[in-house]
C-alpha cells in the first residue's frame, strides 16, 4: 500500500482539473481528448510522474465523456468517439429531453469508464508478465500484427497499411539511434539536415501537428463556422430523466462496455469504431429496433458506454507492451518519455507504485467526470456556445508552447508542428489514415531494431516463423486480421454494388 | 544485408543503418503501386474533373491562417534574442497574433466583438506566459 503516500491532495486537485479541463475540451467541436492531452502536456514536465499522469489521465477520460454534450445538443459529435450519440440524443433534444438525454450518457460514460478500469487492473499485469517471455522476434511480430490490425480496421486496407508505412519511415529519419544497438550513421536526410534532425523528428510536434494544427486548418478552410443552433437549446421541457430508463438494459451496458474495452486493445482503431459497433449491436439485439435513429436511450447507452469502454483498454496494450491502443495514449507514451520510463512488459513490475496511483487516478477522474457532468450539466451544456474566433488562436498558441519545450527549447520543433499540420491537413483531404500513420510513426524505430537485432542474432529469415510456437500463433493472427480485413473489404463492395 | 543461402541473411554492421529504411521503401512503392493499380479510374478522375483544391474553402481564413502562423514562428525568436531567458518572444509575439487571428477568425467585427477579442488577445498569453514560465519553470522563446 505504498502508492497511498503518492495520492496527496494536489494529485485529487490534478484530477479534477484534468477531468474539468478535458470536459471542456471535448464539449467544444472540433476539440478532441487527444488535442487535450497534446496541449497539457508541458505542464507535466515539472509535476512528476504520478501528478503528471493523474493530470493527463483526468483529460483522457473528461475529454472523452466531453465529447456527448455537442453530441446530444447540437447533433455534433464533439469528439469522434461520440459520433453514435448524436443518432439518438439529438432527437431526444428536439424532443425537449436534453437534459434526461445527456444524464443517461452520463451514467452509460461512468459504467464504461468503470468496466473498462477492472478490465485494465486484471488484464494488464497478466499480460506484461507473458510479454516477458517476448524476444525481439516476438517483438517484431507483434508490432506486425499490430500495424495489420489496425490497417484491417481502417475504411481501405491497403490505405491503411500505406499509411502506418509511410509512418514507420518518416519516423526512421535521422541517426540509427547508437543507445539502441545501432551504428549512429544517419539516413533519409541531406547532410544540411544534420543539426535538426539527427534524432528525427520529436514525437510531440509531430502529434499535435497531425491532430490539433490540422483540425484548426480544417476549421479555417471551412471558415470557422460557429454554432449557430447553440442558443436555441431546449433542456427539460420533455420527460424528466430517470434511473428506471436503464431497466431491461444490463446487457446492452456490458455489451457495449466490453465492445469498447476490446476495440481499445487494438491498436490505433478508435472511439468511433468502438461507438458505431456497439450502436449495431443494440440495435441488432433490441425487441425494437425501429426506435433506433428517432431518440432510443439505449442508442445513447451503447455508444457512451462503449467509448469510456475504450479508456482503459487502450492502456492495457501500453503499459503491458508499449503498444498504444490509440491516438491519446500514444501521446501519453511522450509523458513517461519525459519522465525517463520506458513503457513495456517491465513498466508494471518495476513501477507497481506507478500502476497503482494510474488506476486510483482513472477511478477518481470517473468519479470527478459523473460528479462534474451530472451536477453542472447545465452549465456545461453552456460551452457548447463559446465562439471559436477566441477558442482556436488560443489552442494555436497552446500547440506552440507544447512543441517547443518538449525538448526544453528547440525552435525547429514549432516548424515540426507546422510542417505535419500541414502533413495532416493534406492527408484529410486525400484520405491517408492519421491513425495508422501515428502508430507506425512510433513503433517504427523499435521494429527496425528487433527486426535486425533478430537477423544479426540468428542469421535466418526463417527465425521469423520458427522461433517459438508464440511466433506461430502470432503469425496466424496477422492472417487472420488480413484475411479478415480482404472478407470485410469484398462483402463491404458487394454491398456497395447491390445498394 | 546480403542472402548468403536464402533464408540465411548476413547484415554488415557498416551499413546496418540502410536495410530497414530500404525495405520499408521498397514496401511503401509496392503498396503505392497497388493503390494505383486498384484506384486508377478514381484518382485519373479526381485530378482531371472538377476543382482540385477543395470546393467551398473559405481562401482569406485558411491562407491567412497559415501566414500568421508563419509570421508567429518567425517573430518568436528575434524577439527572444533581444531578452534572452525571459520568454518575452512568446508573450510578445503572442499577443498581435492572437488578436489577429481572432480578427481573421471574427464573422461580425462589431465594436464590442472587437474589444473582448483585444481583451482576450492580451490576458491569454500573459497568463500562460507567467503560469509557465514562472510557475513551471519551463523554457520559452
Amino acid at each position: 500500500m505504498d502508492f497511498l503516500s503518492l495520492i496527496t491532495p494536489l494529485f485529487l486537485v490534478l484530477i479534477l482539473c484534468g477531468t474539468m479541463i478535458g470536459i471542456i475540451f471535448g464539449a467544444i467541436p472540433g476539440m478532441t481528448a487527444t488535442m487535450a492531452v497534446a496541449v497539457c502536456l508541458p505542464l507535466t514536465y515539472s509535476l512528476g510522474l504520478e501528478n503528471g499522469l493523474a493530470l493527463l489521465l483526468g483529460l483522457y477520460v473528461g475529454g472523452i465523456s466531453g465529447g456527448l454534450v455537442p453530441a446530444i445538443l447540437l447533433n455534433i459529435p464533439g469528439t469522434p468517439a461520440s459520433i453514435a450519440t448524436t443518432f439518438d440524443g439529438y432527437p431526444m433534444t428536439q424532443r425537449g429531453e436534453g437534459e434526461s438525454a445527456l444524464k443517461v450518457a452520463i451514467f452509460a460514460s461512468l459504467f464504461g469508464g468503470l468496466f473498462s478500469l477492472v478490465v485494465l487492473y486484471l488484464f494488464a499485469p497478466a499480460l506484461a508478465d507473458f510479454a516477458i517471455q517476448f524476444s525481439y522476434v516476438e517483438k517484431f511480430l507483434i508490432i506486425f500484427l499490430a500495424l495489420t490490425v489496425m490497417a484491417a480496421l481502417s475504411s481501405s486496407m491497403l490505405i491503411g497499411i500505406f499509411s502506418g508505412v509511410l509512418g514507420i519511415l518518416v519516423s526512421l529519419i535521422g541517426a540509427y539511434d547508437v543507445s539502441r544497438g545501432g551504428n549512429g550513421e544517419y539516413r533519409l536526410m541531406f547532410d544540411f539536415m544534420e543539426p535538426y534532425l539527427s534524432s528525427g523528428f520529436s514525437l510531440l510536434p509531430v502529434l499535435i501537428g497531425v491532430f490539433a494544427l490540422s483540425s484548426i486548418l480544417i476549421e479555417a478552410e471551412a471558415g470557422v463556422p460557429e454554432n449557430a443552433g447553440a442558443r436555441k437549446i431546449a433542456l427539460d421541457q420533455g420527460k424528466k430523466f430517470h434511473l428506471s430508463v436503464f431497466s431491461g438494459q444490463w446487457k446492452n451496458l456490458f455489451r457495449s462496455a466490453s465492445i469498447g474495452t476490446f476495440v481499445g486493445l487494438l491498436p490505433g482503431v478508435g472511439g468511433s469504431a468502438a461507438s458505431i459497433m456497439s450502436y449495431s449491436q443494440a440495435k441488432a439485439f433490441s425487441k425494437n429496433p425501429r426506435s433506433f435513429g428517432k431518440g432510443n436511450p439505449a442508442g445513447i447507452i451503447a455508444s457512451e458506454t462503449s467509448n469510456n469502454g475504450l479508456t482503459g483498454g487502450a492502456l492495457i496494450p501500453l503499459l503491458s507492451l508499449g503498444i498504444p491502443g490509440d491516438a491519446t495514449t500514444a501521446i501519453l507514451i511522450g509523458a513517461f518519455t519525459l519522465q525517463g520510463i520506458q513503457v513495456g512488459p517491465l513498466f508494471i513490475g518495476d513501477n507497481l507504485e506507478i500502476w497503482n496511483a494510474m488506476i486510483v487516478a482513472m477511478l477518481f477522474a470517473n468519479v470527478c467526470m459523473f460528479a462534474i457532468m451530472y451536477f453542472a450539466i447545465r452549465h456545461i451544456a453552456k460551452i457548447v456556445t463559446v465562439p471559436k474566433y477566441i477558442l482556436l488562436p488560443i489552442i494555436l498558441m497552446m500547440c506552440v508552447v507544447g512543441s517547443y519545450t518538449i525538448n526544453y527549447g528547440i525552435m525547429f520543433d514549432v516548424w515540426t508542428l507546422l510542417i505535419f499540420g500541414l502533413f495532416g491537413y493534406l492527408a484529410y483531404h486525400i484520405g491517408l489514415e492519421i491513425a495508422p500513420f501515428v502508430i507506425g510513426f512510433i513503433l517504427g524505430p523499435s521494429a527496425e531494431i528487433y527486426f535486425l537485432k533478430s537477423l544479426e542474432s540468428f542469421g535466418t529469415v526463417s527465425i521469423f516463423f520458427t522461433k517459438s510456437w508464440i511466433a506461430v500463433v502470432l503469425w496466424v493472427l496477422i492472417a487472420i486480421s488480413i484475411g479478415l480485413s480482404v472478407w470485410m473489404s469484398r462483402s463491404g463492395a458487394r454491398h456497395h454494388d447491390e445498394t | 544485408m546480403n542472402f548468403t543461402s536464402f533464408p540465411r541473411v548476413s547484415i554488415n554492421f557498416e551499413t546496418s543503418h540502410l536495410v530497414f529504411p530500404t525495405l520499408i521503401s521498397i514496401l511503401l512503392g509496392i503498396l503505392l503501386l497497388a493503390i494505383l493499380a486498384t484506384r486508377w479510374r478514381a484518382i485519373w478522375g479526381a485530378l482531371t474533373t472538377g476543382p482540385h483544391w477543395p470546393a467551398g474553402i473559405d481562401h482569406l481564413r485558411f491562407f491567412g491562417t497559415i501566414a500568421l502562423t508563419v509570421l508567429y514562428f518567425l517573430a518568436m525568436p528575434q524577439i527572444g534574442d533581444l531578452f534572452p531567458n525571459e520568454g518575452y518572444g512568446f508573450l510578445i509575439a503572442s499577443i498581435p497574433f492572437l488578436f489577429l487571428m481572432s480578427l481573421l477568425y471574427l464573422h461580425q467585427r462589431t465594436r464590442r466583438y472587437i474589444v473582448i477579442t483585444a481583451v482576450n488577445a492580451v490576458i491569454a498569453p500573459t497568463v500562460v506566459w507567467y503560469m509557465l514560465s514562472t510557475v513551471f519553470n519551463l523554457t520559452l522563446p
